[in-house]
């Protein structure tokens, strides 16, 4: 890949997509250089890793055409910011989902002039991105969709919607039955919609293969999980992470056969006792806020400080990978029940009481043989503030250490991470 | 001669151990230029193994000494020295330059810590900041805020704010002296919440420049009830406890 | 005027509450105008609004909870645990809701202190699913109210308590309007006490005597010839709650010597021109006015707007002070879209104030606010 991310050859669609060409140009160097230094300066990584360089470096490109190209065959595209959004309706329905970009420092002054200033890196990259005219899959999405799931996005959306239509499902905030039943009332909601949005109308047939594409994406991030309980760790959390992160763009029958190939050579290197680390390298998981493309910073000084990360407890990561969708229903009234049970087994911090989340994140740490447990909230992120304390308490009750990091997209704390980190390494030796 | 060098915002300290002894201690400005002098520190010197740590702890990668080198951070050095000091110390509270820390211990070992975020507030560059204000040196400010009665809140703990801040009392017609001791106070508080975050057990060692300043050491007592010599520990040298740190370090690696 | 006894209504209101707790009436902790006081009433338990208002508590709220929430979450937190609110010692139960992220986080710790009720609101007023999930929130709210004082809520009772309360409300926003009058005698602090004083009325039927008192004096004063007619500058403020210790915004622009004419905020008149449906069924009446709060927990929420230009042409408004507290996301976020509104389509000056409890910006507001008086 050599470091460059941008290609010539695909100006001419950014320019179509009204991208302002300059500053996407100017991005993609960045993001070129940061995954050369965070990436491909690993040493001992796995085959399969080609195939995650490879969609990284066209992640603006090829992909991007693959949208046009299917929407030129009246296909729709469906962006969206939250894992509440149900890809089995939008596949069912033949659109592709996406994820929209919500990861890097872009257009955050412009964006400031909309929403507080005081609103989390993640809110402010995706207003910004739009104000700085930076993401082409916003910019190729027919529907955007957003979500209740905290004050700030709630908010933020009515800026948005202003700049683009964006069609918001309400995410009650608790899981009681009235609660099951709103939210199946959202979902039924955004089924009408998309078949609108696409001219096409939901079959039992169309439901149940969307249903187990989108299981079978999710499956093979479980298979990943459960490698990653291997000592040596097979593979480093940057990886990982990183397929997690791809899991919101690549198409889902593809990403499914390359991360199973891939986890076919995981297999291999723990059966020869092979790892990405040495087998006495702290084991750490991280817990809390998403980690959107290229946001690697925080992986990145842990990983260099010696330590290995383990597994990645988040909505780009198992929050949004540990359940499945019940696959036996028949007709769609039972497969869209089962859909509902599923999304309400999502243990976000909007959720409240979320004690779900509380045993999951000591299950998983216990399960990948985490060391200790670096919790991560976005700096104004008040749910997973929040819950930091709560699940720093249940961590100590099982004997699990936990540092709790409060950041955002910038580098100007980098240092101050490091010393953080470093000797929360040392406490685990 | 094993070496603790602690590379700081403000000051690098250096501590030489011979046998377990303390043979030299040595302190000098960081400045702009902190390898030369390390360099200056370490003239003359030819230890057998030298640990780093502060801020600037892996500059000593770049020093041509050609022994031992390793680094921690400041909060395992921190936690080292204070129980060399102290051997009792459950906590450790250290106020740098730059940071503060609050360290538990148990078994001679770190079980939490804070550290403040990204800014200085709160730290010991605050006030050196404020002692500006008021034209009096940072060694002699402690004094002078004791002289202060009934200190005014200060609720900004932001450094540039509370500037402003100590400005518009003292346009107010607040007495100097009060408003020094009321920025103190806001320290103190700001101390006490993290401390109460890794959960406060005496005896604490006071460690860092900032343990040599009176008024801060007074309010920190009556704010968390203790009793200054038995509570509350400061070493001889405060500022010297990261060295010394980072110097058994390398005693026990060896 | 005599307002003293409003000026000391939750002195006073502590007295009633001795008397109705020793006849064997149970009070519920409030914290929010969400609280529909009367399913609360019908269900024979009285309402009180609890302590939050002052930094002193703040600190100690620190310690269970993130610093960078908004003051009026830590204040509240710190109160019920030092034990310093005599409200919050009075009362037997605590009804919250699910307005922010902060509170709804900082409930589930509040919970294990007292037994807590959270409402669940949807996060919009638009679509029947939003309301039924709402009306089903307000039935588990009768279920505790019943556990709690064992009275079960009747249709008639309620509707008794929707017309007291309609009744109340109206005489609130009148007082309001006469209060505003440029020959009024009342301050905004004044009207703060009055408007506070809602939340602590123990015996609503004689709380209901006492502002008619209040208003048909305040009116029978102003019909006196020769007053003087007050010039000052006419605010209108929104944004965040406000009540006694945490009104520096307000204080500072009264030293300034504009005048604060109207208050839309949930310690002010936010809701006071919506009364509860009185014909038909009552829960339903009830759970349709509530849902109809403007507050910016709702997306969207364009009945904000329509609100307060509403308000800017009764209290004939001259400019718009949004007072927010740092750390509340959606009124910090509702500002950009509120100072569009204001200066597009009211055409009147607009100034956004974010701060906290502290004293630390008093300085810094009070040249803000008196340019912003210069210039309008």
């Amino acid at each position: 890949m050599g470091g460059a991310v941008s290609d010539s050859a695909h100006r001419e669609m950014w320019e179509k997509l009204d991208l302002d060409l300059n500053a996407h140009d100017a991005l993609l160097g960045v993001l070129g250089k940061f995954y050369g230094d965070i990436y491909l300066s690993q040493e001992n990584r796995l085959q399969g890793a080609e195939y995650l360089d490879f969609v990284l470096s066209e992640i603006h490109g090829l992909r991007i055409k693959e949208l046009q190209e299917a929407k030129a065959e009246g296909r729709k595209v469906v962006g969206s910011f939250c894992v509440f959004v149900p890809e089995e309706i939008t596949l069912a329905l033949d659109a592709i989902h996406v994820g929209l970009c919500a990861g890097a420092e872009a257009g955050s002054d412009l964006a400031e002039q909309l929403i507080p200033r005081n609103t989390c890196a993640l809110i402010k990259s995706f207003i910004g991105f739009k104000l700085a005219k930076l993401c082409p899959f916003l910019e190729s999405s027919d529907m955007i969709v957003g979500e209740t799931t905290c004050d700030g996005k709630k908010k933020a959306y009515e800026a948005f919607n202003e700049l683009v239509p964006t069609y918001i499902m309400e995410v009650p905030q608790t899981k009681s039955k009235a609660a099951h039943t709103l939210w199946k009332s959202e979902v039924l909601r955004y089924m009408a919609e998309l078949e609108k949005v696409t001219g096409r109308t939901i079959t039992p047939e169309k439901l149940k293969k969307g249903i187990r594409t989108a299981n079978a994406k999710r499956r093979a991030l479980q298979r990943l999980t459960t490698l990653r309980a291997a000592s040596p760790a097979p593979i480093s959390g940057r990886d990982a992470l990183l397929i997690n992160q791809i899991s919101f763009y690549d198409e889902p029958v593809r990403f499914t056969a390359k991360i199973n190939e891939l986890c076919d050579e995981l297999e291999n290197r723990v059966e020869s006792n092979e790892g990405i680390a040495p087998e006495n390298a702290p084991r750490l998981m991280l817990s809390g806020c998403p980690m959107a493309v290229p946001n690697w910073k925080l992986p990145y000084v842990i990983e260099s400080s010696g330590a290995v990360i383990v597994g990645e407890e988040s909505c780009i990561g198992t929050r949004n990978t540990r359940d499945l969708v019940d696959e036996s229903g028949e007709t769609v009234e039972d497969m869209i029940d089962a859909i509902v049970d599923r999304y309400m087994k999502i243990d976000c911090a909007c959720f409240t009481p979320n004690d779900d989340r509380l045993e999951n994140v000591t299950a998983l740490a216990k399960d990948i043989k985490a060391d200790g447990v670096i919790h991560y909230s976005l700096l104004f992120c008040q749910p997973y503030l929040h819950e930091a304390l709560k699940v720093d308490k249940a961590l100590q009750a099982e004997g699990i250490p936990m540092l709790s990091i409060e950041t955002d997209y910038s580098m100007e704390d980098v240092e101050q991470l490091k010393t953080r980190i470093e000797a929360f390494v040392e406490t685990l030796e | 001669m094993i070496v603790g060098l602690d590379i700081g915002s403000r000051s690098i300290e250096l501590v030489g151990l011979v046998d377990g002894v303390t043979e030299l201690t040595l302190r000098v400005p960081t400045t702009f230029d902190p390898i030369s002098q390390c360099t200056k520190l370490l003239d003359g010197l030819r230890p057998a193994s030298l640990v780093g740590t502060g801020y600037g702890r892996n500059l000593i990668q770049r020093l041509d000494l050609g022994c031992e080198l390793s680094t921690i951070t400041e909060i395992k050095a921190h936690a080292l020295g204070a129980m060399h000091f102290f051997p009792q110390a459950r906590t450790v509270l250290d106020i740098g330059g730059q940071d503060t820390k609050a360290i538990s211990l148990a078994k001679g070992k770190v079980v939490k810590f804070e550290m403040n975020d990204r800014c200085a507030a709160g730290t010991g560059k605050f006030l050196e900041y404020t002692a500006g204000v008021f034209q009096i040196s940072i060694e002699n400010f402690g004094e002078y805020a004791l002289k202060g009665q009934n200190p005014p809140e200060i609720s900004s703990i932001c450094t540039v704010f509370a500037e402003t801040e100590a400005t518009s009392l003292m346009a107010r017609g607040e007495h100097p002296e009060s408003i020094a001791m009321g920025l103190h106070k806001a320290i103190v508080k700001r101390t006490v919440n993290m401390l109460n975050r890794v959960s406060l057990n005496f005896p604490m060692v006071f460690s860092g420049g900032v343990a040599n300043n009176p008024c801060v050491l007074k309010l920190l007592a009556e704010e968390i009830n203790a009793v200054l010599g038995t509570d509350i520990l400061v070493p001889q040298e405060p500022d010297m406890v990261g060295a010394m740190g980072a110097a058994l370090h390398g005693n026990t690696n060896c | 005027m005599d307002i003293k006894h409003f000026i000391n209504f939750s002195e006073l209101s502590i007295s009633d509450l001795h008397t109705w707790k020793e006849e064997g009436g149970k009070v519920a902790g409030v914290y929010c105008i969400y609280a529909p006081i009367e399913l609360i009433r019908a269900a024979g338990v009285a309402q009180v609004s609890l302590c939050g208002k002052k930094q002193a508590p703040i600190k100690e709220a620190e310690r269970d909870l993130p610093a960078s929430l908004c003051p009026l979450i830590k204040s509240s937190y710190g109160y019920a645990l030092n034990g310093t609110c005599p409200f919050f010692t009075a009362s037997d139960i605590l009804i919250a809701e699910t307005t922010c992220d902060g509170k709804k986080k900082m409930y589930e710790l509040m919970g294990k202190l007292k037994p807590l009720h959270l409402m669940h609101l949807p996060h919009t007023q638009q679509g029947t699913a939003p309301f039924e999930y709402w009306m089903m929130s307000l039935r588990e709210l009768e279920d505790f109210l019943f556990e709690c004082s064992k009275v079960k809520v009747s249709a008639e009772g309620l509707h008794n308590q929707i017309v007291l309360q309609n009744k109340i409300r109206n005489e609130l926003y009148q007082i309001a309007i006469l209060a505003a009058n440029e020959k009024s005698p009342l301050t905004a602090r004044d009207m703060l006490a009055i408007q506070e004083s809602k939340s602590f009325a123990v015996f609503p039927d004689k709380y209901l005597a006492r502002l008619t008192a209040l208003r048909t004096s305040l009116a029978t004063f102003l019909k006196q010839p020769n007053l003087p007619a007050s010039q000052s500058l006419r605010i209108l403020m929104t944004g965040c709650p406000v009540g006694k210790g945490s009104e520096k915004t307000i204080r500072i622009t009264e030293e300034l010597g504009a005048r604060v004419v109207c208050m839309e905020n949930c310690s002010g008149l936010k809701g006071m021109t919506l009364p509860v449906d009185e014909t038909g069924d009552p829960h339903e009446a009830l759970a349709r006015r509530y849902l109809k709060i403007p507050c910016s927990c709702m997306t969207p929420n364009q009945s904000r707007l329509e609100s307060i230009e509403e308000m800017v042409s009764t209290f004939k408004v001259d400019a718009i002070m949004d007072m927010t507290w740092i750390g509340c996301h959606t009124y910090n976020a509702e500002s950009t879209t509120l100072q569009r509104f204001v200066e597009k389509k009211l055409k009147i000056p607009f100034l956004h104030i974010e701060t906290d409890y502290s004293e630390s910006d008093t300085e810094q507001l009070r040249t803000r606010i008196e340019a912003f008086i210069e210039l309008s």
